[in-house]
């Protein structure tokens, strides 16, 4: 029954992403979704549909099926129109080019990448699906045996209802996918166009909530790990991104010294976060800090960060910032260096005041810095505030400021859970690979890269 | 931009400096040299990693055969982590050292053939009474640590670092609130809180502490006479069941946080903060700490250096339950499995040699870690250290005090290290965000069983 329904919507999805225009389209995308689903359940024993598995895992099934349906059907779609139906072009089998490399024979390439191919299947992809593997099991280092858990370390972090687990996002992607929409039929000139574009960026909001409402909220439960990491990671982003911007354009006016003060203002970048962590320690520790010591001279009774939950967050947003200043600021400089000066004084001479110039020159012309920057910071707050973390709060207070990354460590190197930890870290795999896509998605026409 | 990239990379450059830390695990033993004995050890400090080098510079000295090399990990997981990872590539350290909570997982850890990684070391030894010369003391190791360790009759590892939990008072502060004697029972310290934070010059934080580690709740069920877990707390056979939330387990938990909502009990804010809760009480800041007594002869000195009376006494029980006593902590060292005759005389006798009378001695006056073997305690006596220092007798004596049932043995259970996070995240939900004691324990009781289950699934039989 379950494998039934997880193949039928397989084919609805593989022949969604191939594409529909002719019933023959349709019906080559639904086989190649049908063969994605079938593959992906049938490596996994169709486990998850087996009368003692929990009911959500039967959803994640179906949904892992869908997955695959999807990445089978986009994915050909993709190869097509890169060698045959004429779209895109420009790829290694164009009949124009004649090279030198092509007459050494369609190895050669090959040949030359080979260094690089093989030290990413060793050390990436054959970790990574390792992962994928170890995150169905449950196991420990120097256990006689392993047990299989199929989706069980997965369900386990959810809430233990299977309808809400597929019901909430479901009804989140149909409200972000039904914005589209509008904003595709709506006529530009209406003010419903207008309501729409506003809209758009705010539809991964309600996804975010629906994957809140669905991570377990018992003690011990995922939920808070997820609130955590978006407070965290939003807080950080946000704020290393503003200020990073802020001081990058006022260390770049002409003033005598500038120079002392630019690598003054990089130096944290040089800094580990685990340094981060025990220098933010060392000031707002309440029993013996710099902070706490100076506020008691003035008679100030500062609270302990360890002791309240938006506070312990803060500390660790502000540690996090500190650290990512020193980089963001070096990639601004040298964005505001590529800033055409001409339009500047053209826009000056126009009349544009200073914020008319930073906002309508200067910004946009910083676009793919600032989307460069926007991946790596959120790739440092998901994965390297750890060092600051452990040094800072442990966690603390309970559990208020343990993200993603440092639950996984906790459960999967500390406490020897290998399959749990693995299950959570596909869960960040997947939480990455979604976030920079729709940001690939959201950042589609708006940046520009100048030049041709 | 030219200079832009100069600074860049000069940042570069530092950032590699930095982080290039060192991995060298030393020269590795092999069939062909079996003169080399690696030690692998969880302290990093100067004092113990110090004391552990050294006694294998003069046993290295003494035996010019055989090379004993010591090498420190940051925690007793990672030299259990990274033993593990090289007892899979063939190549394992013959000394490691591991820590009581483990001692199940230790058992029963199998390498990838399906063999038990460690020897016991009463099998290996076989009966001898010296093994390169060095006497053998392993037979002569005090009860406490014997009682907890032995398995099938018998010691698996040679005990190490040994040490309970001691509680340490500012008499100063004590003694001013017209209080002459370390509170004995739960009900004498909150007297004495009350009387210590009424002074006019009260500890700025509060009155008590203690870091928020599994241990010191494993202690008061000892005390108590509870057991963990099922089975004869894990001794009799495998555990299968745990008790987090026993009467006397909430018993603990409800004083603790009565005693932190009244304002007495200070929480530093992270769990198993030893170094905070240490400073505090080094600061004045409190007036009482449960601790290790392996810190004895440091808190004692803190006291000498900064100007007031440390006085360690045996940590408080509640007086409305019987008092079956308390249970070591510490840690052991293990030998591995599978090594050739020599390698394997190697281990032992520098085991031997590691514990003998003088160097166990000195261990204990060095850290505050019991003395180990019988013959180190009757030489401490002759020499009048006792005397001397009656703080390092306080963990001894709180230790051979204590009932030799199953509960004030302490507990033998799988997931043993997950399973103290359990309760020490729950101590931390109940201290930070005053949320019921029952209700809390109740779910990490949930949690811990499926630990526990968890893994007996793996090991079991």
């Amino acid at each position: 029954m379950g494998i039934i329904l997880s193949l039928l919507i397989a084919a609805v999805v593989g022949g969604v992403s191939f594409g529909y225009r002719t019933r023959r389209h349709a019906a080559f995308g639904a086989g190649l979704g049908l063969l994605g689903g079938s593959v992906i359940l049938a490596a996994m024993g169709f486990c998850m549909f087996d009368a003692e598995a929990e009911s959500t895992e039967a959803v994640l099934g179906v949904t892992l099926a869908a997955a695959f349906a999807w990445m089978f059907g986009a994915g050909s779609r993709a190869v097509l129109d890169q060698s045959g139906d004429g779209k895109a072009g420009g790829g290694f089998g164009d009949s124009e080019i004649r090279t030198g490399a092509y007459r050494l024979g369609w190895w050669w390439p090959w040949l030359l990448l080979s260094p690089t191919l093989i030290i990413l299947v060793f050390f990436l992809y054959w970790p990574a699906i390792q992962t994928f593997r170890l995150s169905t099991k449950l196991t420990r280092l120097g256990a006689p045996r392993q047990a299989e858990r199929c989706l069980g370390n997965f369900s386990e972090l959810l809430v233990p209802n299977p309808f809400l687990v597929a019901a909430l996002p479901l009804a989140a992607i149909g409200v972000m996918w039904g914005i589209g929409l509008w904003h595709r039929r709506a006529n530009p000139d209406t003010w419903s166009f207008g309501v729409a574009r506003t809209l758009r960026p705010f539809g991964i909001v309600f996804l975010l909530l629906a994957l809140y409402f669905i991570f377990e909220n018992e003690n011990g439960g995922y939920r808070q790990i997820y609130l955590n990491t978006l407070i965290i990671s939003v807080g950080t982003v946000a704020l290393s991104m503003i200020f990073g911007l802020g001081l990058a354009y006022l260390s770049y006016q002409h003033i005598r010294g500038i120079t002392v003060y630019r690598t003054l203002l990089i130096w944290p970048y040089a800094i580990s976060p685990p340094i981060a962590g025990i220098l933010f320690f060392m000031m707002f520790n309440a029993t013996g800090g710099v902070v706490a010591a100076v506020a008691s001279r003035w008679g100030i009774d500062l609270p302990d960060y360890t002791q309240n939950a938006s506070l312990a967050r803060f500390t660790i947003i502000l540690a996090s910032v500190w650290k990512l200043l020193g980089y963001n600021l070096l990639f601004f400089l040298a964005g505001l260096q590529t800033v055409p000066r001409d339009q500047i004084e053209a826009a000056a001479l126009d009349g544009a005041n200073a914020w008319q110039r930073f906002r309508r020159i200067v910004l946009p012309a910083l676009g793919p810095i600032g989307f460069f920057l926007l991946i790596t910071n959120l790739t440092y707050s998901f994965f390297d505030v750890y060092g600051t973390i452990d040094f800072l709060t442990k966690g603390a207070p309970a559990g208020a400021t343990s993200v993603a990354i440092y639950e996984l460590i906790r459960v999967g190197v500390d406490n020897g859970d290998l399959g749990r930890g693995a299950a959570q870290s596909v869960v960040l795999f997947l939480a990455v690979i979604g976030l920079t896509a729709w940001q690939f998605k959201q950042s589609e026409g708006r940046i520009n890269y100048g030049g041709a | 931009m030219k200079r832009l990239l100069g600074l860049l990379a000069i940042l570069a450059m530092l950032v590699a400096a930095c982080s290039s830390g060192d991995s060298d695990d030393g020269p590795a033993a092999t069939a062909e040299d079996p003169a080399t004995i690696q030690m692998w050890i969880a302290f990093t400090d100067d004092a113990r990693l110090g004391f552990a080098e050294d006694r294998a510079a003069e046993f290295n000295t003494n035996h010019p055969e055989y090379t004993v090399e010591v090498t420190a990990f940051d925690s007793y997981n990672t030299v259990f982590e990274q033993a593990q990872l090289a007892i899979d590539e063939g190549n394992p350290p013959e000394i490691i050292h591991f820590f009581e909570a483990a001692t199940q997982e230790a058992l029963d850890a199998v390498d990838a053939d399906g063999n038990p990684i460690f020897k016991s070391v009463t099998e290996a030894l076989d009966g001898r009474t010296e093994v390169l010369g060095e006497p053998v003391v392993l037979d002569d190791v005090v009860s406490a640590a014997t009682k907890y360790y032995t398995i099938d009759d018998q010691l698996y590892s040679m005990p190490w670092n040994t040490s309970s939990t001691t509680m340490f008072s500012n008499m100063g502060i004590l003694e001013a609130a017209g209080i002459s004697e370390p509170p004995a029972t739960w009900a004498e310290v909150e007297a004495a809180c009350e009387a210590i934070m009424a002074l006019p010059d009260a500890p700025s934080e509060g009155c008590i502490t203690w870091p928020n580690h599994g241990w010191f709740y494993e202690q008061s069920l000892g005390q108590m006479g509870a057991d963990l877990v099922n089975n004869g707390n894990g001794r009799d056979a495998r555990a299968t069941e745990i008790f987090l939330d026993s009467p006397e387990a909430l018993s603990y938990m409800q004083w603790w946080s009565d005693l932190e909502q009244s304002g007495h009990y200070v929480y530093t804010g992270t769990q198993r903060d030893w170094d905070g809760s240490s400073a505090a009480f080094q600061a004045q800041n409190v007036a009482m700490l449960i601790f290790s007594s392996s810190d004895t002869t440091a808190l004692t000195q803190a006291g000498v250096d900064n100007g007031f009376d440390v006085r360690s006494s045996y940590m408080p029980y509640n007086q409305d339950m019987s008092y079956e006593g308390n249970l070591i902590g510490g840690a052991t060292l293990w030998m591995s499995n599978g090594l050739n005759t020599a390698e394997e005389d190697g281990a032992l006798g520098f085991l031997n040699y590691f514990s003998n009378p003088d160097n166990a001695a000195s261990w204990h006056q060095l850290t505050g870690y019991i003395p180990i073997t019988n013959a180190a305690v009757s030489q401490l006596e002759g020499a009048g250290w006792y005397d001397e220092s009656p703080n390092s007798a306080v963990a001894s004596n709180q230790l051979d005090d204590a009932a030799d049932t199953p509960a004030s043995t302490g507990a033998f259970v799988g997931n043993f290290v997950a399973i103290r996070d359990v309760v020490t995240a729950a101590a931390e939900d109940i201290l930070v965000n005053d949320v019921d004691v029952k209700e809390r324990m109740g779910s990490a009781q949930t949690e811990a069983q499926q630990l526990l289950d968890d893994y007996n699934e793996l090991y079991g039989e």
